[in-house]
């Protein structure tokens, strides 16, 4: 490792953070004492001889004159300042014509634990559809007492239930398995978002048609020109799945499978089906081209994880980012290093945060909600030193008992081949200059003649 | 894949027959004792919120929802005709696939009128799709335990013929979802004759037959398809230990790369290999990102068109792919003999060609949803730029 910061150093980094609060308190002590004195309290403000702000001294337009009429913008937009606030794509993920690809969430100026509708990360399988509502039926068959056809209306007369739960493609971070490829929070981690679900457990629905006792899988099939289909197992259809049309408080949008699709909580995007229109139940799983073709782990041994259903912990580091750097503090500014933690598999009970890549850890403090399957905030307060090289990462852990792996764990257990599930820590270096870099910690890996991976040159 | 019953139809709508109710149900498929190590344990190897006081995690539930909704039934039972339209699913026992026949050399043809502009010559790929072979599917299933742990090594090769577990998925798949622009477009015979030529370019045998250029694949023969990598999976999820297994699968974390740690015994010192090092992104990374990245706070910059519609840029995100390369089977936009060839036969035939799409792999518009006026004005532009 390059960059070496044992536990002391740190310890001693944070006896620092001490001197320099007091320093300031020293400050503000002897000003207020001095302003006693003072006439109208205005010896706060600087006397320096400082050109004024013309945002402050000049009128601006928008103060001085109309705003728009309320009966504009009806369903509203962003400030159009806000206009690099987008989902974004690349070629090196898209068919030709963008039609089976993804636009990514751009996180790094995500806030709390919510995604505007607008912003969620859109994947299609054959392009966003457009399905008209009153057009649109959801069709429940197989080993039911009751198959039943239902529009969409009635489908919302079902008791309704609301969740917020994260969804994530298991390819999020899939093409850096073999090192880090991406200088951007957008791209690196940005294959999901959050949001405020509402629609209907499957288990209630099914209450009342009678699943019969042989049905161990489930169909969901979509109405899209791709008719994207998963088999899913009873176990979870019966705990958590859920029929949703509503998302943060709106209809579901377009790219997110308007009007109807599936919600597998914690578990791969791709078994949230979009544009739902069919649940068929059966006693053998069905062998949908998605399940076998792809989201599938290959493993060195040569076999593949299939049914690989829940995202595991993960977390990254939001802020900084390489996106929005630190080249503009100054030396011992106080500032809040910021990121997100998620679990498929559970709730987020503590995020650790390292200075040197992941070798040596303090805890971080969790902030806001934070609910299973679900984003969560977490928050460490830094004093910048300037000129002073760090490598940021973080590790979560779950409920469930599970904590992110080394990439070194990760990879000697997986290997390189996996595309899917990367769940290793991450890591971005704070370069001198206060830009962000992204950067992987790992060892060089070697091969025995039984195949089994070995890190090269271990004693 | 469920053969609706006629009889229980009638039966279901004569009386409130419940017998079978989903409590019934829900205890049989409750983990048993040697299968997981906690009733509270998830199939998928992360942890359950059952409803306790009214309450799943932080979340308040209405239980009056549980006791009636035994008595909901918003829809209606759907017709045998609806059933079957939309039941088109095949599985690996065969269940859904319908009798019919097909020949490689028939398949060639197809593929080469509706899927080579994507697939590439020979289901070599291009373009961002699928390859769906890249030779002889015996030997290439040997290299799924290839490792890319240096830049210099050969990766596995994950095509039809060498990865997938069941021939089913291509037969159902096609029929479903191909060609992409036009799906549920082709006859069961035609999907017959792709798969057929297909299997044929994975150089497989059926039954000790190869299946050579003048193969006639049919139901009887498509259900003795042995494919190389049936075994190359884990859990099993087949038969009645299926969902047992997963869940056994993915109660042990070594299986699947996950590490489970008390959290006060987890490592906060000296937590990395002392062999691990910083990797850097190698030269400039992936950066082809759109829009350009930017986290600035400034106005928009007004795009250059004519008409509210710019025709350059619709071209490069809509018909680039086919028209910007060779190999793709359309004409390049560039090459003026391509071009004179078609605009001789006049515009009035090269827009209704566009906009209604051709056998030879054109799909109506493009597969885009522009105004007919917007896309005359990009194959004006395309042809413009191949005088």
């Amino acid at each position: 490792m390059d960059i070496k910061k044992s536990q002391q150093d740190l310890e001693s980094a944070s006896n620092d953070e001490d001197s320099n609060i007091n320093g300031r308190r020293d400050f503000f002590r002897k000003t207020a004492a001095l302003s006693v004195t003072a006439l109208a309290g205005t010896s706060l403000l600087s006397s320096e001889a400082k050109a004024d702000d013309p945002a402050i001294m000049e009128p601006q337009k928008w103060g001085t004159a109309w705003g728009d009429p309320v009966t504009k913008n009806l369903y509203g937009m962003p400030s159009k300042y806000e206009h690099n606030v987008t989902r974004r794509y690349t070629k090196l993920l898209a068919s030709g014509n963008y039609r089976a690809s993804i636009a990514v969430t751009p996180i790094h100026e995500s806030s709390g634990i919510i995604t505007p509708n607008g912003l969620f990360f859109s994947r299609s399988h054959g392009g966003v559809a457009h399905i008209d509502p009153n057009e649109h039926r959801l069709m429940i068959t197989g080993l039911v007492e009751k198959p039943i056809v239902l529009t969409m209306k009635q489908l919302k007369r079902y008791p309704s239930v609301t969740r917020t739960h994260f969804i994530e493609c298991p390819a999020n971070g899939g093409q850096e398995w073999r090192g880090p490829q991406y200088n951007s929070l957008q791209f690196a981690k940005g294959f999901m978002s959050c949001a405020e679900w509402t629609g209907v457990y499957v288990k209630t629905i099914l209450e009342d048609l009678g699943l019969k006792p042989e049905a161990n899988w489930m169909l969901a099939e979509g109405g899209d020109s791709s008719k994207m289909g998963r088999t899913i197992p009873i176990d979870k259809v019966l705990d958590d799945a859920m029929i949703v049309w509503g998302q943060n408080g709106e209809a579901l949008r377009p790219e997110q499978g308007y009007p109807v699709r599936l919600l597998v909580p914690g578990w791969e995007g791709n078994l949230c089906v979009k544009w739902l229109r069919r649940l068929d139940f059966a006693s053998e799983p069905w062998y949908c081209k998605e399940e076998t073709s792809k989201y599938t782990v290959l493993k060195p041994t040569g076999k593949a994880i299939q049914h690989f259903y829940a995202n595991e912990v993960n977390s990254t580091v939001t802020s900084p980012s390489p996106e929005i750097d630190w080249t503009d503090l100054e030396d011992g500014d106080i500032v809040e290093i910021e990121g997100l933690a998620w679990s498929g598999m559970g709730t987020i009970t503590g995020v650790d945060i390292s200075f040197d890549g992941g070798n040596n850890y303090v805890e971080a403090k969790l902030k806001g909600l934070v609910l299973p399957k679900c984003w969560t905030r977490w928050s460490y307060m830094h004093t910048y030193k300037k000129g002073q090289e760090l490598i940021l990462t973080s590790r979560a852990m779950d409920d469930a008992g599970y904590i992110q792996p080394t990439i070194d764990e990760e990879t000697l257990k997986v290997g390189v081949e996996a595309v899917y599930h990367r769940n290793a820590v991450e890591s971005w270096k704070v370069e001198k200059d206060g830009k962000i870099t992204h950067v992987q910690i790992r060892s060089q890996l070697d091969r025995k003649p039984n195949g089994e991976l070995v890190i090269e040159g271990k004693v | 894949m469920f053969k609706l019953n006629k009889n229980l139809l009638i039966s279901i709508s004569a009386a409130a027959a419940l017998s079978l109710g989903l409590t019934a149900c829900m205890e049989d498929i409750m983990p048993s004792a040697n299968a997981t190590p906690s009733l509270a344990a998830s199939i998928d190897g992360g942890v359950k919120y059952p409803v306790k006081d009214d309450k799943t995690g932080p979340y308040y539930v209405n239980p009056q929802v549980e006791k009636q909704a035994k008595h909901i039934f918003n829809g209606r039972i759907p017709t045998e005709h609806e059933y079957e339209e939309w039941n088109s699913d095949v599985m690996p026992d065969g269940t859904g696939l319908p009798e019919g026949e097909g020949s490689v050399e028939d398949g060639e043809e197809v593929y080469e009128s509706k899927c080579v502009m994507c697939h590439g010559d020979f289901g070599s790929g291009g373009g961002g799709y699928p390859s769906l072979s890249k030779g002889t599917a015996y030997d290439l299933h040997e290299t799924l335990t290839n490792q890319r742990i240096k830049p210099d090594m050969d990766g596995p090769v994950r095509v039809f013929g060498t990865y997938w577990p069941q021939a089913s998925t291509l037969w159902w798949y096609i029929k479903d979802a191909m060609p992409h622009p036009q799906t549920d477009s082709l006859s069961d015979d035609e999907v017959y004759s792709l798969v057929a030529y297909i299997l044929n370019i994975n150089e497989f045998e059926i039954d000790g037959e190869e299946v050579d250029d003048e193969y006639v694949l049919n139901r009887e023969k498509f259900l003795k398809i042995k494919m190389p990598n049936v075994d190359g999976f884990e859990p099993k999820i087949d038969g009645p230990e299926g969902r047992a297994n997963v869940r056994k699968y993915f109660s042990n974390p070594d299986n699947f790369g996950a590490v489970k740690v008390k959290a006060s015994e987890r490592c906060m010192t000296n937590c990395q290999e002392p062999t691990a090092k910083i990797v850097y992104i190698q030269g400039a990374g992936i950066s082809d990102f759109h829009p350009p990245m930017s986290v600035a706070r400034d106005l928009p910059k007004e795009e250059p068109s004519a008409g509210g519609f710019n025709a350059e840029k619709a071209y490069t995100e809509s018909c680039a792919m086919c028209h910007g390369a060779e190999g793709m089977g359309a004409p390049v936009v560039g090459n003026k003999a391509e071009w004179a060839a078609y605009t001789a036969k006049g515009m009035d035939k090269v827009y209704t060609n566009g906009i209604k799409g051709t056998d030879a792999g054109m799909p109506p518009k493009g597969g885009t949803d522009l105004s007919d006026s917007n896309f005359k004005s990009i194959v004006d532009y395309m042809i413009n730029k191949s005088k």
